[in-house]
């Protein structure tokens, strides 16, 4: 696996918005899963009663939490709009557009819904505006 | 002054014993494929004022076993060809007439912008994919076998189909990353060519109307 | 029948369907439930909205398309590396399928001993 990965960043111009969005896609996905066991496993804490729930969700609500939730909110919205651009190369629809494709999908429309999820969280969460 | 043109300079003025291929100079026939500045390109059809690049880097391609300098052996490329069975194989071979495929034919219109390639190895070259999985079909193989599928004289389509579909090696390898395009010298949408594959292996029946 | 063309197409189904289910618990948990400005989430507000059958099955729902969606990638990842052969394929899928299982029922028995 390391000889695939030094190769590809050895030989590669990363140029090509195709490989920096299945790295992206591939690194994106395998920090999803890893969130979902978190999160299943806390979940599964509602059959251990309020005591046990409660402490593991105030745990969670700490700024640095909060803030990492964001930051859980920025991988999410990578992966889902790549996933985008993803399905329609595989419709036929951008034929030859594709780094255009990347950058105003992956990236610019993955930014708006970005900020639209990350500012409410950073204002009431973690900086408790009221 | 293409790279070509400074290779061969190279060659007769300060070192000789430089390996490199060429035949054609002018872009056709693909013996001359390299990889200049970490892009697999064609070396005659590369000026080097384009490169942008105080230092211009040729290194042979990547993907396949080096024999000398940039001369590589392009078995590997040859041997998916032929996995992909990329030989016609007409369904009448002793016909009295000549199979008729129309100007206006869906599969001519789409074949024109397939069947160009002239086998320079440098999508094969250019695919991350390949350079994990040795044994991935790669880019231009597919896109021959496509263009077999889709011809309505090959007999040969259930088995190329079949070839297409493995699942360690054939077309699912693909990850659309479109690196394979972005090099072809010939300009054909490879990456196009292999999710209308994709496609005709989800739905067979409509394999011809792809 | 091409099993790989299938999965191919559900890998994306499944995606659209996330895109989809992810938003609205997203909006639910956040907005709905418990809005942020207004405190945390506490196994009051969970537990009751949980022990409607239909947000349950919704849950449930869910986390199954999720773990289809993710195991599967990582299948992809595993047989792109292309070092394995057909029998190491066959006992990564059978793996693959363990896991979704028991982190499904993990899942699933979190609501049900509520």
């Amino acid at each position: 696996m390391t000889s695939s990965v030094g190769a590809v960043l050895k030989k590669y111009r990363w140029q090509f918005s195709g490989m920096v969005a299945w790295t992206l896609q591939r690194v994106t996905g395998i920090l999803l899963l890893l969130y979902l066991l978190l999160h299943v496993h806390t979940i599964s804490k509602l059959s251990q009663g309020p005591a046990a729930f409660d402490a593991a969700i105030a745990t969670f609500s700490s700024p640095f939490f909060k803030c990492l939730e964001i930051g859980l909110l920025g991988v999410v919205v990578l992966h889902a709009f790549n996933g985008i651009r993803i399905t329609l190369v595989d419709l036929g629809i951008g034929v030859g557009k594709q780094r255009q494709l990347f950058w105003t999908i992956t990236v610019g429309m993955g930014l708006l819904v970005f900020l639209a999820g990350a500012i409410p969280i950073l204002l009431f969460a973690v900086l408790k505006v009221r | 002054m293409t790279v070509l043109d400074a290779l061969i300079r190279v060659q007769r003025e300060m070192d000789g014993s430089i390996g490199f291929r060429c035949s054609c100079r002018v872009g056709m026939c693909g013996t001359c494929a390299v990889q200049v500045n970490r892009i697999p390109r064609l070396m005659c059809s590369t000026l080097v004022k384009t490169l942008d690049a105080e230092v211009v880097t040729v290194e042979p391609l990547p993907h396949y076993p080096v024999i000398k300098d940039v001369a590589v052996s392009l078995a590997p490329f040859f041997a998916q060809w032929r996995r992909a069975q990329a030989a016609f194989r007409p369904k009448h071979a002793d016909a009295p007439t000549l199979a008729i495929i129309g100007k206006d034919s869906r599969f001519r219109q789409l074949a024109a912008t397939k069947r160009d390639c002239i086998t320079c190895g440098a999508c094969y070259a250019a695919c991350s994919i390949t350079g994990m999985n040795v044994r991935y079909l790669g880019p231009a193989a597919i896109n021959k076998a496509l263009l077999r599928v889709l011809d309505p004289r090959d007999a040969a389509r259930a088995d190329r189909l079949k070839t297409l579909d493995q699942s360690s090696d054939g077309v699912w390898r693909c990850h659309t990353q479109f690196n394979c395009t972005a090099v072809c010298p010939r300009k054909i949408d490879l990456t196009d060519s292999i999710v209308r594959v994709k496609r005709a292996l989800l739905r067979p029946g409509k394999a011809l109307t792809v | 029948m091409s099993w790989n063309a299938l999965e191919w197409y559900f890998q994306r189904i499944t995606g659209g369907l996330l895109l989809v289910l992810l938003s609205a618990h997203f909006w639910v948990e956040h907005y709905m439930t418990a809005p942020l400005r207004r405190g945390d989430l506490t196994f009051e507000v969970i537990a009751s909205r949980v022990s409607n059958p239909v947000w349950r099955a919704i849950d449930i729902g869910f986390l199954v398309v999720a773990l289809f969606h993710g195991l599967n990638g990582v299948r992809n990842i595993i047989l792109d590396w292309g070092r394995l052969g057909k029998r190491a394929i066959a006992a990564v899928n059978v793996a693959l399928v363990l896991v979704g299982v028991v982190w499904a029922w993990i899942g699933i028995t979190a609501f049900s001993r509520l």
